[in-house]
C-alpha cells in the first residue's frame, strides 16, 4: 500500500472545484425559489381543489416522489427535447427536473403543515367572519410555516445532494468538475476526497444550521405552552 | 414488632446539590409510613434511593437487618447485581403508572414474575389473575393500557408490583396524575393493602387519606425529617412552623384552628 | 406534437430490462440488510457515552449523512480502488455507498426510536427487578421497534431510488439497461417514459404502504 499522495495536482485546479461548487449551489438555489412555490400551489390544489384536480394532482406528487431523479433527469434532458421539439441545455433540463421533483417534496411538507394546524383555528376565524382564502392566508398559513421551516430545511438539504446527478448530463458541477479532474490527472483518489470533502463542509454546514433552527424552534414552541 | 427497613444517615446529592442530608429512619413489618412535605423537599428521592432507582451518596440501606452493598475503605460500593434483586423485593408505583403501553393488563402485571422471577407459566398466570381480580380488574386483563381510565391504570401498576410478591411497598404522589374523581378508587386499593398487613412508604398529598391510613406521618423539609409521629401528632397538632404553614396549603385538610393557640 | 410513440424497440429489450430490474433488485436488498445490521450496531454505539465508541460512530454518521450519495458511490468506484486491497468492481462499489449511506441514516432511525421511549418506562422495568438488558429487550425495543418502522421502510424506498445511481458507474441495473438501449435504439422517449413508470411501479405500493402503515400507527397511539 505504498501509495503516495499528491494533493498539489489538485490544487493547481482548486479552481476549477470552487467553479464547480458555484455551479452546484446555482442549480440548488434556482430550483429552490422555483420549487417552494410549486410545491405550495400543489399542496393547494391537493388540499382545496375540486375532485377533478385533486386526483391527477395526487398522482404527480406521488410519481416524483416515487420515482429515481435521474430517471426524471434522463427524461427532461434525452426525451422531451424530442417530444416539444425545442433543445434543452444541461443546465435548463436540471432546472426543470430539480424544480418539479422537489416541488413535490414540498408540497408535502406544506400539506402536512397546513393539515397539523387544529381545526378549532379555522373555526375561530371563520366565525370572525374570514373567508376561506382569508383564514389559509392570515391564519391557517403562518401558523403552518413555522411548524414547516425545519422540514422544509432539510429538504433544501436533500436537494442540494441530488443536484450531484446534474454531473451525469455534463452540467459542470463540482462532481462533474471532479471528475474531468481526475481523468486528465490520474489523481482520482485526491481529487473525490476533496470534492467530497468540499461537499461535507457545505452540507454539514447547512445541516448544523438547520439544527440550530430547529432547536430555537423548539424552546419557541415549549415556550408557546 | 420486627424491623423490616432501616435507613441509617442517608445523603444523596445530584452533583452540587446534596437532597437527602442524614435520613434516619426504621420501619417495621406492616407498618404504613406516609411522607409529607412540599414540592421539591427530597421525597421522591428518599424513596428512590430505599430501592435504588437512585444510588445514596453515603448512607446504608437496611433490608430484614442486612446491610445492602459492601462498605469499602472509600464508601459504600454496590454491585448492580444485587440491586436488582433488591429492587425485585421492593414493589414501587409511580405517578405516571408507567404501564407497558405494548402488552395488556394481564401481560403487564405477569412480566416481572415471567422476565424477573422467571416462574412458570402457570405460576404467572396465577399471580396475574389473583392480583388483578385484588385490584378489581380481572374484568379488564386483556385491555391495553390505552383502553383504560387513569384509575384504573394505576390499579394495574399496583398490582403489577404486588405480583413481585414484594415485602415493601413505595407509592410516589400515585394519585396527583388522576382526575379528581378518579382518585377514590386508587386510595380505596391502598387502603385495603395496608388492612391486609402491607409494609408502605406512601408519599402523597391527600392528608384525609394520610389520617386514615397511615400509622407514623413524616414532614420533610429540606432533606431532612423535620418532624414526625402519630397523624394526630403531625397532622392535627404540628409544633414545627413549617409544617403549620405546610398544612394551611392544603385546602382539603383544614386544622382545627381554635384548639391551637 | 405530432409524435408518434413506437415501444416495440422497448418490448423488444424486455429481456435486457427484466436483468437489469433483477439487479436492482439485488442491489437493493442486499444494502437494505447490510446498511440496517450495520445501522443497529452504528446507532447502538452512538447510544453509548464512552468517547471511545460513541466518536467514531458519531463521525461516521455524519460524514455520510452529510455528503450526496452519488459521491460516494463515485469515490468508492474511481478513488479506493487504488487503496483497496482487494479489487473493486462497480457492484461493489455501489453497494458499498448504498450500504454505509443506509447505515448511517439507520443509525439516526434507532437512536432516535429508543430516546422516543419515556423514561418511565425504563424505570418501570428496573422498578420491578429488570436487569439493563430485560429493559432493553422486553420494554423498550418492542416499542422504539414500532416506532421507527415507518422510517426504516421510507429509508428502503429512498434506497430502491438510490439503486438508479449505480448505471453512473455502469453496474448493469435497470436505468443502465435503459440508457443502452435508449441510444442503441434511438428511442429515449419511450426507454425513459417506461423506465420511469417501471419504478413507480416498484416503489410506489411500498410508499404508499409506508403512508397507510403510519396512519395506523398514528391512530392506535
Ligand atoms: N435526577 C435528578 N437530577 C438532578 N436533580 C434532581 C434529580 N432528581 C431530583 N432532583 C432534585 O432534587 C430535589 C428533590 O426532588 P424530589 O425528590 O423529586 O422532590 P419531591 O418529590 O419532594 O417533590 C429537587 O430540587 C429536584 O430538582
Ligand atoms: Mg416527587
Amino acid at each position: 500500500m505504498g501509495y503516495e499522495w499528491d494533493f498539489l495536482v489538485v490544487l493547481r485546479d482548486f479552481d476549477l472545484l470552487l467553479l464547480g461548487l458555484v455551479n452546484t449551489l446555482k442549480v440548488t438555489v434556482l430550483a429552490l425559489v422555483l420549487g417552494v412555490p410549486i410545491g405550495l400551489a400543489l399542496a393547494l390544489l391537493r388540499l382545496y381543489g375540486n375532485l377533478v384536480v385533486r386526483a391527477p394532482v395526487g398522482l404527480l406528487i406521488e410519481f416524483l416522489r416515487t420515482t429515481p431523479p435521474i430517471a426524471q433527469l434522463f427524461w427532461f434532458f434525452f426525451a422531451l427535447p424530442i417530444l416539444t421539439g425545442i433543445e434543452i441545455d444541461p443546465f435548463r433540463a436540471s432546472i426543470l427536473t430539480f424544480a418539479l421533483q422537489s416541488s413535490a417534496f414540498f408540497a408535502e411538507v406544506f400539506r402536512g403543515g397546513i393539515v397539523s394546524i387544529d381545526t378549532g383555528q379555522w373555526e375561530a376565524s371563520k366565525a370572525l367572519g374570514m373567508s376561506r382564502n382569508e383564514s389559509l392566508r392570515r391564519i391557517i398559513l403562518p401558523q403552518a410555516v413555522k411548524r414547516m421551516i425545519p422540514a422544509f430545511l432539510e429538504r433544501a438539504i436533500e436537494l442540494m445532494k441530488t443536484t450531484t446527478l446534474v454531473s451525469t448530463i455534463s452540467y459542470a458541477d463540482l462532481l462533474y468538475q471532479a471528475n474531468s479532474i481526475a481523468q486528465s490527472t490520474y489523481r482520482s483518489l485526491e481529487v473525490f476526497s476533496i470534492a467530497a470533502a468540499m461537499y461535507f463542509l457545505v452540507i454539514f454546514a447547512c445541516s448544523m444550521i438547520v439544527r440550530y433552527i430547529e432547536a430555537r424552534l423548539a424552546i419557541a414552541s415549549e415556550a408557546a405552552h | 414488632m420486627t424491623e423490616i427497613l432501616r435507613l441509617r444517615n442517608l445523603h444523596k446529592s445530584f452533583g452540587p446539590l446534596e437532597v437527602l442530608k442524614g435520613i434516619d429512619l426504621a420501619v417495621a413489618q406492616g407498618e404504613v409510613i406516609v411522607l409529607i412535605g412540599a414540592s421539591g423537599s427530597g421525597k421522591s428521592t428518599l424513596l428512590r434511593c430505599i430501592n435504588f432507582m437512585e444510588i445514596p451518596t453515603s448512607g446504608r440501606v437496611f433490608l430484614h437487618g442486612t446491610p445492602v452493598g459492601r462498605q469499602t475503605s472509600s464508601g459504600v460500593s454496590y454491585v448492580e447485581r444485587e440491586l436488582t434483586q433488591i429492587r425485585a423485593r421492593i414493589g414501587m408505583v409511580f405517578q405516571h403508572f408507567n404501564l407497558f403501553p405494548h402488552m395488556t393488563a394481564l401481560q403487564n402485571v405477569m412480566e416481572g414474575p415471567r422476565t424477573v422471577l422467571k416462574c412458570s407459566p402457570d405460576e404467572c398466570r396465577n399471580r396475574a389473575d389473583n392480583q388483578l381480580r385484588k385490584v378489581g380488574l380481572e374484568w379488564k386483563a386483556d385491555a391495553y393500557p390505552s383502553q383504560l381510565s387513569g384509575g384504573q391504570q394505576q390499579r394495574v401498576a399496583i398490582a403489577r408490583a404486588l405480583a413481585m410478591e414484594p415485602e415493601i411497598m413505595l407509592f410516589d404522589e400515585v394519585t396527583s396524575a388522576l382526575d379528581p374523581e378518579l382518585v377514590g378508587e386508587v386510595l380505596i386499593t391502598m387502603k385495603e393493602l395496608a388492612d391486609e398487613g402491607m409494609t408502605m412508604l406512601i408519599v402523597t398529598h391527600e392528608l384525609g387519606f394520610a389520617y386514615s391510613v397511615a400509622d407514623r406521618v413524616l414532614f420533610l423539609a429540606d432533606g431532612n425529617v423535620l418532624e414526625q409521629g402519630s397523624p394526630p401528632e403531625v397532622l392535627t397538632y404540628p409544633k414545627e412552623e413549617a409544617t403549620k404553614n405546610f398544612l394551611r396549603g392544603h385546602s382539603s385538610f383544614r386544622l382545627p384552628e381554635p384548639q391551637l393557640d | 406534437m405530432g409524435y408518434q410513440f413506437d415501444f416495440s424497440a422497448v418490448i423488444g429489450n424486455w429481456k435486457l430490462l427484466l436483468i437489469g430490474l433483477q439487479n436492482s433488485i439485488i442491489l437493493g436488498a442486499t444494502c437494505l440488510v447490510l446498511g440496517l445490521s450495520l445501522g443497529l450496531i452504528v446507532g447502538g454505539m452512538r447510544y453509548m457515552r464512552a468517547p471511545i465508541v460513541n466518536w467514531p460512530a458519531t463521525a461516521f454518521v455524519e460524514v455520510f449523512r452529510n455528503t450526496p450519495v452519488l459521491v460516494q458511490i463515485m469515490w468508492f468506484f474511481f478513488a479506493f480502488p487504488i487503496i483497496s486491497p482487494v479489487e473493486i468492481n462497480a457492484f461493489t462499489a455501489a453497494s458499498l455507498g448504498l450500504t454505509l449511506n443506509t447505515a448511517a441514516f439507520s443509525a439516526e432511525i434507532f437512536r432516535a426510536g429508543i430516546r422516543s421511549v419515556e423514561k418511565g418506562q425504563w424505570e418501570a422495568g428496573k422498578a420491578i427487578g429488570m436487569t439493563y438488558i430485560q429493559q432493553l429487550r422486553r420494554i423498550v425495543l418492542p416499542q422504539a421497534i414500532r416506532r421507527m418502522l415507518p422510517a426504516f421502510m421510507n429509508r428502503a424506498v429512498e434506497l430502491m431510488k438510490m439503486t438508479s445511481l449505480a448505471s453512473v458507474i455502469a453496474y448493469g441495473e435497470l436505468m443502465h439497461k435503459a440508457k443502452q438501449i435508449s441510444t442503441l435504439e434511438f428511442n429515449p422517449i419511450e426507454m425513459y417514459t417506461v423506465v420511469a413508470l417501471i419504478f413507480f411501479a416498484l416503489i410506489f405500493p411500498l410508499a404508499l404502504f409506508v403512508q397507510r402503515f403510519e396512519l395506523k400507527l398514528k391512530d392506535s397511539g
